[in-house]
């Protein structure tokens, strides 16, 4: 009995151990009723940090996950990572310097960034683009579609768990991007679109490279599609999955691919026309199961499409100059303007608003990956934690442009 | 430019417009309240001549004097694009209704313009920062927010402010919209 007095009791704070509770950071206080009902933890659950470095997150993105044992409860994405407030940026740059900031935004996609911009510009300046500039911007529009779809076929296989369509992919892209590269003199950020047209003339090299791609490129296409089409893994993992009715996509905001997947047939190019769109022949894909295969199959319809399209403009393209006359310094008149054009991913837009001087007063970019992101709680609740993934991967955001 | 468009609003919407509607290229915009905001859109929503069943965007907007909210939308009867523009929110305490009960879609948009501006957006569930951290003070695309490293447009306008020991008192006023915008 003596020795046992001697010995510090276990509730002594000199050896105590921590409760649990005290080995983590504090949970974060909820700031609304629906942060509140997120963290607030029923019998069995807990929660799952995902990201900002993972590799299925496309980028920087990190999701609170609530799970129970395997299933998703709830989960809450964590914006912000690779912010750089390019719209405050554009209101301090002028016209043109505006367009570059806006390049990097969609980084696999870039053209359509510019595209944006440029569109609601040329509204505020009032000028019509040379015919042969809107050619020019359509063809390259296109290709970039085809690289950026290309690429989510790869990535998309990958976030599922198969390397090797990726690499196959990845062929396809590479092409196109030096093709991009031989006629705008960089891989990625090509700002190419000025206001007014294009910088610069189509070139020997990019005419060489893509006429001999073209030849061989709806071959290329199917033998790659086919590596992913065909795989009953694929196929059985995404069949059912992440399933969007038409009536949520509207109210949602969900254009694009997205959308189409549902069996609403709302394309920029079809509906609130562009440049030389109304001219050219093209279907609208779309699908009507709403799932993420659906998603899947209808970008690569769209693949096909851009071909056709790729393949009308080379013959229909007219001679001409490439830039409309302009002063060099931009000064619309006061006004507002808003431009859109049909990205790989959605309705990509944006509304400028000038004041008269050669700054945009306010100028205000529309992501659609951004509208995107939010569905990814709703169509994953209930489902695992492994299919978090394949619902994303199939929504194809990219996290430049959500985070702007 | 759809002018059967702009003739139907200016029918439907008459009394609630606050000015006339505007049409350019393929652009219709029209003005209302802040009061008639969340009806005039549901109406245009619902009802089948109009049906302008997407939301393209939302954003906020601040003129320097006041803020706006700014919804773009767009529907299968027509090619334009439709503005709706809600002026006249007090840069002091901005407060609108939340569309988030017509559009659940608007939630993030809702919560990008409460980061950006301030803008507080009445029936949003959800309504806190979603790009700037949870304990930052600021909302950085108000027009008295200048950039760290760009003078160019402050009242210290060739003094570099991450260089200057003090800030001055004029520093927070606000460049505003030129009144011929018609902003």
């Amino acid at each position: 009995m003596t020795t046992q007095q001697t010995r510090p009791s276990l509730d002594d704070p000199r050896i105590a151990i921590p409760s649990t509770s005290e080995w983590y950071e504090p949970a974060p206080t909820a700031q609304t009723e629906r942060q509140a009902e997120f963290l607030n933890l029923r019998d069995g659950e807990m929660f799952i940090n995902m990201g900002p470095q993972h590799p299925s997150t496309h980028g920087v993105l990190r999701i609170v996950v609530k799970v129970n044992g395997e299933q998703v409860v709830d989960l809450d994405p964590v914006l912000g990572y690779l912010h750089r407030g390019v719209e405050k940026l554009c209101e301090n740059a002028d016209y043109h310097q505006a367009i570059c900031y806006t390049d990097p935004l969609e980084y696999v996609a870039s053209l359509f960034c510019e595209a944006a911009p440029v569109a609601a510009f040329e509204k505020l300046m009032d000028v019509e683009v040379p015919r042969r500039a809107q050619y020019i911007r359509v063809l390259t529009m296109e290709l970039n579609r085809i690289a950026s779809h290309t690429l989510f076929q790869g990535w998309m296989a990958l976030d599922l768990g198969g390397i090797t369509p990726i690499l196959w992919s990845f062929i396809e892209r590479d092409e196109i991007v030096d093709m991009l590269a031989a006629l705008t003199g960089q891989k990625l950020l090509y700002n190419y679109y000025r206001i007014g047209g294009v910088n610069g003339d189509l070139n020997h090299e990019f005419m060489s490279r893509l006429g001999n791609w073209m030849s061989r490129a709806a071959a290329q296409i199917d033998s790659n599609t086919g590596l992913i089409n065909e795989n009953e893994l694929f196929v059985r993992r995404t069949r059912g999955l992440g399933t969007l009715d038409q009536a949520t996509a509207l109210r949602m905001g969900v254009t694009g691919p997205n959308l189409r997947a549902t069996g609403v047939p709302f394309d920029l190019r079809r509906d609130h026309p562009y440049l030389v769109y109304p001219e050219l022949e093209f279907n609208v894909p779309t699908r009507d199961e709403g799932d993420s295969l659906a998603r899947y199959m209808v970008r690569i319809d769209e693949i096909r499409e851009s071909i056709r399209i790729i393949d009308q403009v080379l013959h229909e393209m007219p001679d001409g100059p490439v830039m409309a006359k302009l002063p060099r310094l931009i000064r619309p008149r006061p006004g507002r303007a808003f431009g859109a054009v049909e990205g790989p991913r959605g309705a990509y837009g944006v509304y400028a608003i000038s004041d008269g001087t050669d700054q945009p007063f306010r100028m205000r970019i529309h992501d659609p990956s951004f509208v995107h992101l939010q569905l990814v709680g709703p169509l994953t609740r209930g489902n695992l934690i492994a299919d978090t993934m394949a619902v994303m991967a199939s929504l194809d955001p990219v996290m430049g442009g959500v985070d702007k | 430019m759809d002018r059967a468009l702009a003739s139907a609003l200016q029918e439907r919407l008459g009394a609630t417009l606050l000015a006339p509607v505007r049409q350019r290229f393929d652009e219709t915009e029209i003005r209302v309240s802040i009061a008639d905001a969340i009806p005039t859109l549901r109406a245009l929503h619902d009802e089948p001549n109009f049906a302008f069943e997407m939301l393209i965007d939302l954003c906020g907007v601040d003129t320097g004097e006041e803020m706006q909210v700014v919804y773009h939308l767009s529907s299968s009867t027509t090619g334009d694009w439709l503005r709706v523009i809600v002026p006249g929110v007090d840069r002091n305490a901005p407060r609108v209704n939340s569309l988030v009960s017509l559009w659940p879609g608007a939630e993030w948009m809702e919560r990008e313009a409460y980061d950006m501006f301030g803008i507080i957006f009445e029936g949003n569930r959800d309504l806190r920062r979603i790009y700037m951290p949870d304990d930052y003070l600021s909302h950085p695309l108000r027009k008295d927010f200048y950039l760290a490293d760009d003078a160019s447009r402050s009242p210290a306008a060739g003094v570099r402010n991450m260089e200057r020991a003090g800030t001055p008192a004029d520093a927070t006023r606000a460049t505003a919209l030129r009144k011929s915008s018609g902003a």
